[in-house]
């Protein structure tokens, strides 16, 4: 099976602090910022791996997973980290940060899937940036593929993929038929949440996202990373999303101490108006 | 209500704050003890001072009225010398939070010895500015209690301990008379040098309520590397071979699977080798020249120094790397009951050392769960000796005790310290005499005397004078 994952950086979360608004407001200053791999393009990642595998042998990869991103030289750096942990080859996208929306980055992925005609695209259900959950659908429909959004699981069929998704009061499965479209949410990445058709219905994965083995680190360097122009996937570069203005969340408000758990009913009563 | 001088309270609530002093029985728990679990906490009463000066009054009123007294901080300790366990009035630090601007010029910092380490790291980094020390409590432990106890840490091999990095003292004494030693100054050549007599005097000489820390540069990038490795000696062969890398070394620490597996037991951490691996060594370095780690990367697989490794591709997984290290210390806590202790060897010594500490071990625990881990690159280990189920909490301290002299005279033997960076305390007091000679430990009374004839600060701890 041939796998594609569109990989984002994202501005570390947990570097929030970190994120700056210059006072006119336009714009995010990415100066100083930390990135880091969207969370759920990770979990998207660690799902191919396990879905071109037996989870026994992690080291041997059946298919072929290929990984894409699109932004400036230093995304590389993300790709390279994408072919340590197991992807087998990347491609970069060149364009800058500012220049994309969903609606873009969804026409020119629908291009470049012309080209290397992947059997799946698993891929994040949003990148923790911007939120907006919407590259997976688009594509979908551009490209008039199946798709299962947020899947919780994957299992891997002859020419299907069977996809859990948590939905409201329980868990909706389907099978999509290959080619198909997958945006995976936080639990795919569960000791038991992937099975490819080579790996046991007994084996458990470690849970979470594997770590990158040393030599696989080193390997990764020779491993090839092609640059496309956004141009030679997207001839119309315009943009349908426009950012208007950026503001910081409003500072937390000091805490207070309550002397008795009256005096606390009675506050979250009339004052935070909670019961 | 309390065991205090009558007079010394009535002139508490004339000259202090209401909520100066508390009795609060959940109050005297809390601050009359540290992390050590083996020692039961019987404070009279907690004293909270805001400032130098309620700490100078207050001493003078302690004094007066011969009422002995323990200093407390972020209370993360390991030898028990922030304990009140005989009636003492605990004086916690806890209010004293203030953190001056930052001196970017000189490079210091002046803070109230209440504030957080984590937070002192938070306040200095928008300045590109950092306290070098550092270390798993970082987020509870104050800048007071580091410098008393000269702390240690997990970038001791980089920067030192907390002494390199202290430049001006206040300290009151137990007469109440408050000491300003060194200011903000790097060069004063003007005698004995007071300061350093109170870094690591555990509160037994005063009690520090200020100090002018040292800063330097946040480093660059860091490289953060886990490696499997199958024994002792090759955590070791691994040292000699980081000593001569192409980078400079942050951080060389090791543990044991038997330290992973009670941290898996206590909360959910990653797992990020393939496989598990009976010693671990975590190596965290500055980032150098890539074509030339790499090439020494390489050799490492190829000699087989190392089974296994990964390397932190982003500040996340770096965290999580040192989570595993980090966390050892309180998950074996809350796992179970250890007996720590903390020894520093002369590297050379150390692989001697060890071999006849197994020797120990198989002879006088046998069976028994040994969790090791340590500051490896400093010559430092930490040796917990786990509680076995089936014997009594009494019977495992009594056990351990008498085992402790074997062990510390073995640390003798091969030249080394029986607490590398825990201090002495109330845990390691019978002991010190294992590391210090009997000319040292008249000295240390002699200067004990002076400054506190009346046996008042932190009675008990260290030694008896």
């Amino acid at each position: 099976m041939k796998i594609l994952v569109p990989l984002k950086r994202v501005a570390d979360p947990d570097n929030a602090n970190k994120v700056k608004i210059p006072a006119a407001g336009d714009k995010i200053e990415t100066t100083g910022l930390e990135w880091k791999p969207n969370p759920f393009d990770e979990y998207a990642l660690e799902a191919a791996l396990r879905l071109t595998e037996n989870g026994q042998t992690p080291k041997v990869r059946a298919g072929e997973v290929v990984v894409v991103t699109f932004g400036p030289k230093e995304t590389e750096q993300t790709l390279r980290a994408a072919l340590a942990t197991g992807a087998d080859r990347a491609i970069r996208i060149d364009t800058t940060d500012d220049k994309l929306d969903g609606d873009l980055v969804a026409r020119a992925l629908a291009a470049l899937i012309e080209k290397e005609k992947p059997d799946v695209v698993v891929m994040g259900k949003q990148a923790v940036d911007g939120d907006s959950n919407q590259v997976g659908q688009i594509l979908a429909e551009l490209l008039d593929w199946p798709m299962a959004t947020f899947a919780a699981t994957i299992k891997e069929e002859a020419g299907a993929l069977v996809v859990s998704r948590e939905v409201d009061g329980g868990v909706a499965t389907m099978r999509v038929k290959l080619p198909a479209i997958v945006t995976v949410d936080l639990r795919i990445v569960a000791p038991t949440s992937v099975y490819s058709t080579k790996t046991a219905a007994t084996f458990k994965y470690n849970d979470g996202v594997r770590f990158a083995a040393l030599p696989a680190i080193m390997a990764a360097k020779k491993k090839l990373l092609v640059e496309i122009k956004l141009a030679d996937l997207a001839a119309d570069q315009a943009l349908k999303v426009e950012y208007k203005a950026f503001q910081a969340p409003p500072a937390r408000k000091a805490g207070i101490k309550v002397k008795d758990v009256t005096e606390l009913v009675t506050r979250l009563k009339n004052e935070a108006k909670v019961l | 209500m309390s065991g205090l001088p009558s007079e010394l309270l009535a002139a508490v609530s004339r000259d202090f704050p209401a909520d100066f002093l508390s009795f609060d029985a959940a109050d005297l728990v809390t601050y009359g003890r540290d992390w050590t679990q083996v020692l039961t906490p019987r404070p009279v009463a907690v004293a909270f001072p805001r400032s130098t000066d309620e700490v100078a009054a207050l001493l003078r009123l302690c004094s007066a009225h011969d009422v002995a007294v323990v200093p407390s901080g972020g209370r993360t300790g390991l030898a028990g010398g922030a304990v009140a366990t005989n009636g003492e009035l605990v004086v916690s630090l806890t209010r004293m939070r203030r953190m001056d601007p930052v001196d970017v010029l000189g490079a210091t910092v002046r803070v109230q010895a209440g504030a957080i380490t984590e937070a002192v790291h938070q306040h200095t980094a928008p300045e590109g500015l950092t306290w070098p020390v550092d270390f798993a409590s970082k987020g509870s432990s104050q800048v007071g209690g580091n410098i008393a106890t000269n702390a240690g840490g997990v970038k001791v091999i980089r920067y030192g301990l907390t002494r390199q990095w202290v430049l001006g003292l206040t300290v009151v004494l137990a007469s109440g008379e408050v000491l300003e030693l060194n200011g903000a100054l790097e060069k004063n050549n003007t005698g004995v040098d007071l300061r350093q007599l109170f870094i690591g005097s555990e509160g037994t000489l005063g009690i520090i309520t200020e100090a002018v820390l040292k800063l330097t540069r946040v480093p660059e990038k860091l490289d953060v590397f886990l490696f499997a490795v199958p024994d002792l000696a090759a955590v070791l062969a691994l040292f000699r071979e980081a000593r001569k890398g192409p980078f400079v070394i942050m951080a060389y620490e090791f543990f044991t699977e038997k330290c992973l597996a009670r941290l898996r037991r206590h909360r959910n951490v990653k797992t990020p080798l393939s496989a598990p691996s009976d010693y671990y060594v975590l190596l965290e370095v500055e980032r150098g020249a890539p074509d030339e780690l790499e090439a020494w990367l390489t050799s490492l697989f190829e000699r087989e120094l190392v089974t296994d490794g990964t390397q932190a591709q982003h500040s996340a997984q770096a965290a999580d790397l040192w989570t595993l290290r980090e966390g050892i210390s309180e998950s074996l806590s809350a796992t179970g009951l250890p007996h720590k202790n903390d020894v520093a060897l002369p590297i050379p010594e150390l692989t001697g050392f060890c071999a006849e500490l197994e020797q120990f071990f198989e002879a006088s625990y046998p069976g028994w769960e040994i969790a090791l881990f340590g500051h490896i690159g400093d010559g430092n280990l930490h040796v917990n000796v786990m509680k076995p189920d089936d014997l009594s909490r009494e019977d495992f301290l009594a056990k351990t005790h008498e085992a402790d002299h074997a062990i510390f005279a073995l640390v003798q033997k091969h030249h080394g310290s029986i607490s590398a960076e825990h201090g002495i305390g109330l845990l390691k007091k019978d002991y010190l005499r294992y590391s210090r000679s009997p000319a040292e430990l008249s000295i240390m009374r002699a200067i004990k005397r002076a400054l506190d004839p009346r046996n008042l600060m932190n009675p008990g701890k260290i030694l008896d004078p």
